[in-house]
């Protein structure tokens, strides 16, 4: 176990900037996910920590070691690759032997250690397969047993649970929870998946085009998300984003009006969550338009209006029915966050933005 | 009807390909078992016999030390060159140091020389090291000209492994090195035997070098052939019977080129 500092790193691929310089400090015993779209420079950022990856300027230290200049192999880690990076000539077995060989275990001991790491990740039947043999989800397991049958100090995973169907995700999610909790080692996670970022993370590190513009507990990524790239990307339907204008304290669109409690400004975004909104049947409500579609998702039908240019969407009872192209209104629920941006810089607008007043 | 009639054209051209190239072959195992006056008849109707195997290993021959040559020129060359070839294509495959391309492409380029160019600069070079008919000249000259190719052969197996599992094993503690030992070199085990093998007939049928390198002493089988062109006219039925020596183990080599050859060891590394 160790705590992983990041200090003015930097990657550069010729001209081209993965990650540009900034810091970032895990601490012990935490699971920190790196979230962002593909190619914003999480595998990158992982690489470095692993040493696969030079940095191209900045300091990488573990358990306060400065370890830029050490191989992969003296750094104490262990890694789930999202390919898995199995040992194809090699049984299960020997795949998950492998790091306890190379580190001169006895052979008893090594035998005893594959077996209960085996019986941990339910692979003791399949001992004496190769990789070649086995189901996606097997391969996963069996990557996964290698990373921890040793006991390193930090793990590092990425996307390793990306080439799961969806079902499968769901159990190795929980899987991958009881086992930080078990282990308790640090463990640095990519994905970009945020339901998997949402339920493991201790803390989330939003990332884009290298950046990470936002470092918190999930809770507070989604409730306080820092500029319009974290309040799009997190959560599922996305947050609404509508512009518009703040004028005499209340925020104002076509076919919106909310009041807000910030100064009276142009070029604003205001985010609502679907979740946070309900469907109501009268005409002076805060959110008006037509009825665009209805989506059922089993537990909730999600309820699309349009007014002018923006769509809206609440997510409303299962049982909700009306015509397409129906007038719909819409109102925040008494007590929900309203969020507010800065339509240029995409910041959060601070001084608080408003409660939803009970329409 | 139109199918049917292609399906028949192509395996009419199939035959007349295999016939062209089958015939040359087969008479000259055909020729190996004949007496010398059977040797000029296209027959098949002789009696055949072992004596034209009896008398090329006998004097005044000396098949047998001409196997030997071949066979000591060709598997030193393999495996010197093989081992550093695949180094060298590892390094060509993995590791990203400046001016990697043009090197490659340099090492690439000694293939395009003409050997009857470099030949008596090789020649005048072993006799100046009185190295001239010997087998360590043989080999010197067949690593020069193999071991580029078997460097670029390797490299393109190399390339198709995924990094993956070297990360990986990099990771679980193997110092480089460890790496290629554990790893790539069973990865790429088939398209190193495959390359071997290459290697091995490359130098097996090399004609020229030997031809001019070697008098006596260190005459390897190609060259031995030529001998049987005598004043008392050419000796088919020998010629052919050490033919059938040079040919039958790269026969054998080939088909286990293609058993390997087909074989993906790299199934199950990923996804
Ligand atoms: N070896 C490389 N050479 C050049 N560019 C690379 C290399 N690896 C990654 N990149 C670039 O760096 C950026 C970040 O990549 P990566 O870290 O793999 O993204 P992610 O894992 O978030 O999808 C991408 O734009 C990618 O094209
Ligand atoms: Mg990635």
């Amino acid at each position: 176990m160790a705590e992983i500092r990041l200090v003015d790193i930097e990657k550069k691929y010729g001209n081209f900037l993965a990650v540009p310089k900034q810091s970032l400090t895990i601490v012990d015993g935490e699971f920190l996910v790196l979230l962002g779209p593909s190619g914003c420079g999480k595998t990158t950022t992982m690489r470095m920590i692993a040493g696969l990856e030079d940095i191209t300027s900045g300091d990488i230290l573990i358990g306060g070691d400065r370890v830029n200049d050490k191989p992969p192999k003296d750094r104490d880690i262990a890694m789930v690759f999202q390919n898995y990076g199995l040992y194809p000539h090699m049984t299960v077995r020997q795949n998950i032997e492998y790091p306890l060989k190379l580190r001169g275990m006895a052979k008893a001991d090594r035998a005893a250690r594959v077996q209960e790491t085996a019986e941990k990740v339910e692979l003791d039947a399949l001992l004496d397969r190769r990789p070649s043999e086995l189901s996606g989800g097997q391969r996963q397991r069996v990557a996964l047993a290698r990373a921890i049958v040793r006991k390193p100090r930090i793990f590092l995973m990425d996307e390793p649970l990306s080439n799961l169907d969806a079902k499968l995700r769901v159990t190795m999610r929980a899987e991958l929870k009881h086992l930080h909790h078990e282990l308790g080692v640090t463990t640095v996670y990519v994905t970009h998946d945020q339901m998997e970022a949402m339920t493991l993370a201790s803390r989330v590190a939003v990332m884009r085009e290298g950046r990470i513009v936002q470092l918190d507990t999930p809770k507070r990524i989604y409730s306080e998300p820092a500029d319009l790239f974290v309040a799009g990307f997190i959560g599922s339907p996305s947050m609404n984003l509508i512009e518009g204008a703040i004028r005499g304290g209340v925020f104002t669109a076509q076919g919106v009006s909310l009041p807000v409690t910030v100064s009276d400004r142009d070029d604003v975004v205001l985010g609502v969550r679907p979740e946070d909104l309900e469907i109501i049947q009268r005409d002076e409500a805060p959110i008006q338009g037509r009825l665009y579609a209805l989506e059922l998702t089993g537990d909730s039908t999600l309820v699309t209006l349009r007014t002018g240019k923006a769509s809206v969407c609440a997510r409303g009872p299962a049982d909700f029915e009306a015509e397409i192209n129906a007038p719909c209104h819409f109102a925040p629920k008494p007590g929900v966050r309203i969020h507010l941006f800065d339509r240029t810089s995409g910041q959060r607008i601070d001084g608080d933005a408003a409660q939803g007043t009970a329409a | 009807m139109r199918r049917l009639f292609a399906w028949w054209g192509e395996r009419a051209l199939l035959a007349l390909v295999s016939v062209i190239v089958l015939f040359p072959i087969a008479w000259m195992f055909l020729t190996a078992f004949k007496r010398p006056r059977d040797a000029y008849s296209l027959s098949l109707d002789f009696e055949p016999t072992l004596q034209n195997f009896a008398t090329v290993f006998a004097d005044p021959w000396n098949l047998g030390d001409m196997v030997l040559n071949s066979v000591i020129v060709a598997t030193v060359t393999v495996l010197i060159a093989v081992p550093c070839a695949s180094l060298a294509a590892y390094s060509f495959s993995r590791f990203r140091v400046k001016g990697r391309k043009f090197l490659f492409f340099l090492i690439l380029s000694t293939q395009f020389i003409p050997a009857v160019v470099i030949v008596l600069p090789f020649f005048l070079m072993f006799r100046t090291l009185g190295l001239l008919d010997t087998r360590v000249a043989l080999i010197v000259v067949n690593l020069a000209i193999v071991t580029p190719f078997v460097i670029w052969m390797i490299k393109g197996f190399i390339d198709a492994i995924p990094t993956d599992s070297e990360e990986a094993a990099m990771i679980d503690g193997a110092s480089r090195l460890r790496v290629i030992k554990d790893i790539v070199l069973p990865m790429a085990a088939p398209g190193i035997l495959t390359s071997s093998i290459f290697c091995f007939i490359l130098t097996w049928n090399e004609f020229l070098f030997a031809l001019i390198l070697t008098r006596r002493d260190a005459v390897t089988l190609p060259v031995g052939l030529v001998s049987f062109r005598t004043e008392r006219g050419d000796l088919w039925e020998l010629m052919s019977a050490a033919g059938v020596m040079i040919t039958v183990p790269i026969f054998i080599m080939a088909l286990l080129i293609q058993k390997h050859f087909t074989r993906g060891m790299t199934a199950g590394a990923v996804k």
